[in-house]
């Protein structure tokens, strides 16, 4: 049996040492792509964009791109990490925390005041939109994570659901009229965290290696 | 020098270019993978297929290993990850495969009927080789075909073509 094993390691030995293909080409292009196809169909596919500008300024698209762009920032790196065995991913999962946080502070005195009409303008739309978008996004996290090495498969399908709701969002915002805490709650946040469970429950089927 | 620190310094070395240390590396993660395994499941007969798996993992996840960071904790959550896959996979499929190895060269199948060999495999390893060797599949499409993992078939094809090896020794 030992002998089988070493007859292992030569051949192995004599496929060499040089990693198999590389990082921007395994991980970070497919969650560009995902990303670039999400926001490329939007922007082709939806007029007006920016609709409340002209009343609200930019304050709505920093709310809600600021929550999308760095959630699908940080999951990007907790998607990295998760994907090298022995490394430490604990606190990229706190940090994923982190847009939750800076939303909360723009939206919370909304959710006490309710100074926006729910469910407001188009929300069809939206609810549309992130369950379009967030699949092909959680898809292409998930091609991403396959070149690694994830050994802790739910976490890494549940950041690969963050993933994927951040980019659906990210695509969506600048096309919706809506606004408020209950709306960002039902709209975008319920569907990410939807996204964020099945990649939960899926991680260990799409994922094993 | 301690196991973590040679498996560190040889691939620091491997990295540095000096290739034919890949080998040496190999070897000493194989040390580190039993010590490992052998902590967690004792003299278990399917120890060392585990770390044979094991050593095919790390190999074809290699690139996961940033430079400079330590080999062993690396080393050790594939092959805990691993242990668990195993442990799963009999939970569900208590198939247990054969032991093999797939330095076949192809003359030493000259003159013999290679279907009648493979009939005598089980039939996951024969299907892995008749996908690999036959209809000429990478390991990925034929894993894919198979719906099962890229190392899982390297396995199967490992461990096929070291039976189809044996049958042909005692044929001579």
């Amino acid at each position: 049996m030992m002998g089988r094993t070493e007859e292992l390691i030569t051949r192995l030995a004599s496929e060499g040492a040089v990693p198999r293909g590389n990082m921007p080409q395994h991980f970070l292009l497919p969650l560009a792509l995902v990303s670039a196809v999400c926001i490329g169909a939007t922007a082709l596919l939806l007029d007006n964009a920016f609709p409340t500008y002209h009343l609200r300024g930019w304050m709505p698209m920093v709310v809600k791109w600021g929550f999308s762009i760095s959630l699908l920032l940080i999951a990007s790196a907790a998607l990295l990490l998760l994907g090298k065995p022995g490394r430490p991913s604990g606190w990229m999962l706190a940090a994923l925390a982190l847009p939750f946080a800076y939303t909360a502070y723009f939206v919370l005195p909304d959710l006490v005041l309710r100074t926006h009409p729910w469910p407001g303008e188009m929300w069809e739309r939206c609810l549309l939109a992130m369950g379009i978008m967030s699949p092909i996004g959680f898809a292409g996290a998930i091609m991403a994570m396959r070149w690694l090495a994830p050994t802790n498969l739910r976490r890494a399908g549940l950041v690969a659901g963050f993933f994927g709701g951040a980019v659906a969002m990210t695509a969506y915002a600048p096309f919706c009229p809506g606004e408020g805490a209950v709306y960002l709650l039902a709209f975008y946040f319920a569907p990410i965290f939807a996204m964020a469970g099945i990649g939960w429950l899926a991680g260990p089927r799409l994922l094993r290696w | 020098m301690n196991l973590g620190e040679r498996l560190d310094a040889l691939m620091a070395t491997v990295r540095g270019g000096k290739e034919a240390a890949y080998g040496q590396f190999l070897t000493e993660a194989s040390h580190a993978i039993r010590n490992t395994l052998a902590r967690r499941i004792g003299a278990d007969a399917d120890l060392e297929d585990l770390v044979q798996e094991v050593l095919i993992a790390v190999h074809d996840k290699r690139h996961t290993l940033d430079p400079g960071r330590p080999v062993l904790p690396w080393i050790n959550a594939i092959a805990k990850y691993k242990l668990i896959d195993h442990w799963r996979k009999k939970g569900r499929s208590p198939i247990v495969l054969e032991d093999a190895d797939d330095e076949v060269a192809a003359d030493e199948f000259a003159g013999m009927d290679v279907a009648v060999l493979l009939d005598q495999l089980p039939e996951a390893q024969a299907e892995a080789i008749r996908l690999t060797h036959i209809e000429g599949l990478t390991g990925a499409e034929a894993s894919e075909r198979v719906g099962i993992g890229l190392s899982a078939m390297k396995l199967r094809v490992h461990r096929g073509m070291l039976r189809l090896k044996e049958l042909v020794a005692e044929k001579e």
